[in-house]
């Protein structure tokens, strides 16, 4: 009698292992936040689906964007990465490094995202990526320092240069940045040059077709020097990552930060209640108010073995459900159009962006990855050594000329 | 040993084809990129001839990493050298204590070069870093150790020194022990000084230990990436970067492998340029010693 039952536990046993499926995701969420809000996310999903074998490998955010590449090119690569919409997605697409997922999306893709979505999430009329969550960038601010030293909210670029030098007197830093791994720096550039020259412009610039020895690149680096010259910015940012500079913000020593939304994601519980945002100074009353959407989201590999598995993943992740908890536990905005703003602070930043008159991804996610190395080198250049501008943004130039010929 | 020539062979087997699987074929096959135009992620490439080397040279930022890593080779060469001698010497009493001394100063040689450098990150950080605190002591104001461009090469190679400094104390500890103490005796009978004693004999039969000492830094300076990567990634805008550090941004981060590739062999050839030196020198004097 054991032995027939014995038999019978082991052929159920091989039969559950040959039933379950593998999944395996891999994720650049490596800070704690995000990360932690995956992993319930991926348990979710197993207690949905318990015949999957759900793999999930997490990788320094910096170093995910250097292996990706080499995942997409091997023969077993994982069946869903995390990865970015718009042209750091179509450089995979545009070589068949990608499968199209449009088919996940039941009643199209518009039935659940933004149509302002579509194009940064597509590659000719084939769909490869599925958006997550976005978020908008502004300039976050210490309330208390404000209120201490009876600073208020700037609109106009002159309102935030008495902001700077207030702040600068009395011995805070006005704004802190960390350029040692140079997308920061990418995003200060993106403002100014969709304050000066608008979204036509940036969008022609990160295509390569505006030169950037152009009178317009010239404007954007003269208002930036404004700030660099009278040395609003930490010093020694080139030593500290993002996150390293918002400590200065966390603890006082800093009042202002140019960053995403996500900065939450690392601020103390103490701080986060005390940190809020505005709307990057107006510095042309004539341009329109464009601003940076960054949007995160999925994607798989062409080579993915188990196909059914990462696109029924894929759906999970596309979910009303799913959105909105990722969005609600991170203060985020789902991608998702069905899900609400999660709190005050978001719903704060949506407004602002349905306030504004275009988006834009980011310098660096939506130009030619060489070009955007290159360009982000030079803008951290720029910020030590102003007086080289003509010769960086010569340099520049060309690099684009050998790049986009 | 008559006949059985093959038995040799048959040893060499097993090594030689690891050998040409992991060292030869990659090294042929970066060498046949560097002529393409791969950009690591596509499944074609063009072949371009020598466009890659053309461009090399005419690219400020490579020759800013040749000129860093020459700094490496004479920071490694002509000071951690003479500076590990030093240690060496000093440890090679009798005292009280010199066994902790040892195990203190090999102890870098333990770590990795990833730790050592997130821990000089911390210790070279501008605002609350050890060193600068230090400094602050004496009033001397906060340097700006990895973000001044003109002298951020130079804290990197104090940073790896730590290491390189340890290895060459190891190397020399070993060949003072081989120092035969009758010639130091016989050489302060015949009334020689302390440093005509060390510098007419000890440092002549120091000399197999040097040249391994000198070699093998010249090598590790030109193989600098480790500490590079992890402080600095070769910033601020490529001040500090190395070869080894040019060549993965261009391959790995810009998506160019084939570019990559020419960094690489430049790097490589340099390297095979000391290492025939080398190997003429000690293989000569083998040869003159039988």
């Amino acid at each position: 009698m054991r032995k027939i039952i014995l038999a019978m536990l082991l052929v159920s046993m091989a039969l559950v292992a040959m039933g379950a499926q593998k999944l395996v995701i891999n994720s650049y969420m490596s800070d704690p936040e995000p990360k932690r809000v995956f992993d319930e996310l991926v348990g979710q999903f197993r207690e949905l689906y318990p015949d999957y074998d759900v793999t999930v490998n997490t990788f320094s955010h910096e170093d995910f964007k250097v292996l990706l590449r080499t995942w997409l090119t091997a023969s077993n690569p994982p069946d869903v990465v995390t990865w970015f919409a718009g042209e750091r997605m179509r450089y995979f697409a545009s070589r068949d490094l990608l499968e199209p997922i449009g088919d996940i999306f039941e009643n199209g893709f518009e039935a659940d995202f933004p149509k302002a979505f579509a194009s940064a999430s597509s590659y000719g009329d084939k769909i490869y990526f599925v958006p997550q969550s976005w978020y908008w960038w502004g300039v976050y601010y210490r309330k208390s320092t404000f209120e201490k030293l009876g600073i208020s909210v700037p609109v106009t670029w002159k309102q935030f240069l008495d902001v700077c030098e207030t702040l600068k007197s009395n011995g805070i830093i006005p704004i802190t940045i960390g350029t040692k791994y140079l997308w920061t720096a990418a995003g200060v550039f993106d403002y100014f040059n969709m304050r000066v020259n608008g979204i036509e412009y940036a969008l022609k610039l990160t295509n390569g077709e505006i030169p950037y020895t152009d009178e317009g690149m010239k404007n954007v680096f003269a208002y930036w020097r404004q700030l660099v010259d009278k040395k609003y910015f930490l010093d020694n940012a080139t030593s500290y990552t993002w996150q390293e500079a918002a400590n200065f913000l966390f603890t006082g020593e800093a009042a202002m930060y140019l960053m995403g939304q996500f900065i939450k994601d690392v601020a103390p519980e103490s701080v986060k209640e005390d940190l809020d945002f505005f709307r990057f100074p107006v510095i042309d009353g004539n341009i329109g108010l464009y601003e940076d959407t960054p949007i995160d989201g999925f994607m798989m590999p062409a080579n993915a073995r188990n196909k059914e598995a990462g696109k029924t993943f894929l759906k999970f992740i596309a979910s009303t459900e799913a959105q909105a908890y990722f969005a609600s536990e991170l203060g985020r905005l789902a991608a998702n159009k069905h899900v609400p703003a999660p709190d005050a602070h978001a719903q704060k930043g949506l407004d602002m962006i349905l306030a504004s008159d275009g988006v834009m991804q980011f310098y660096d996610r939506d130009t030619d990855p060489e070009m955007a190395n290159a360009g982000m080198n030079g803008f951290v250049e720029f910020m030590t050594f102003p007086n080289r501008i003509e010769t960086i943004l010569r340099n520049l130039e060309a690099e684009r000329n050998r790049i986009y010929k | 040993m008559k006949g059985k020539k093959w038995v040799p062979w048959a040893f060499l087997a097993l090594p030689l084809t690891m050998y040409s699987i992991w060292v030869i074929y990659p090294v042929g096959r970066t060498l046949f990129l560097s002529f393409t135009n791969w950009d690591g992620v596509s499944r074609t490439m063009r072949f371009v001839g020598l466009e890659n080397f053309k461009e090399l040279f005419n690219d400020p930022y490579f020759i800013t990493s040749l000129v860093n890593n020459f700094k490496w080779l004479i920071g490694f060469a002509l000071i951690c050298v003479p500076a590990g001698l030093g240690v060496a010497l000093l440890l090679d009493q009798k005292f009280r204590g010199n066994k902790v001394y040892k195990t203190l100063i090999y102890l870098p040689m333990t770590l990795s070069f990833v730790v050592i450098g997130q821990i000089w990150s911390w210790i070279l950080e501008p605002r609350s870093g050890a060193l600068n605190s230090f400094l602050a002591l004496f009033g001397i104001k906060g340097i700006s150790w990895l973000s001044d461009p003109s002298i951020v090469t130079y804290s990197l190679i104090m940073a790896a020194s730590w290491r390189q400094i340890s290895y060459a104390m190891v190397l020399y500890l070993a060949g003072l022990k081989g120092v035969p103490q009758e010639l130091v005796e016989a050489a302060t009978v015949d009334g020689a000084g302390s440093w005509k004693r060390f510098w007419n004999v000890v440092l002549p039969m120091l000399r197999p230990a040097t040249v391994v000492a000198v070699t093998v830094s010249i090598i590790d300076s030109l193989r600098a990436f480790d500490i590079v990567y992890v402080l600095t990634r070769g910033g601020p805008f490529y001040s500090s970067s190395v070869m080894a550090n040019y060549m993965y941004i261009k391959a790995f981060n810009n998506y160019r492998m084939g570019y990559g590739s020419s960094i690489a062999t430049i790097q490589f050839l340099i390297t095979l340029g000391f290492i025939v030196f080398y190997m003429r020198n000690v293989l000569k004097r083998e040869a003159e010693r039988e």
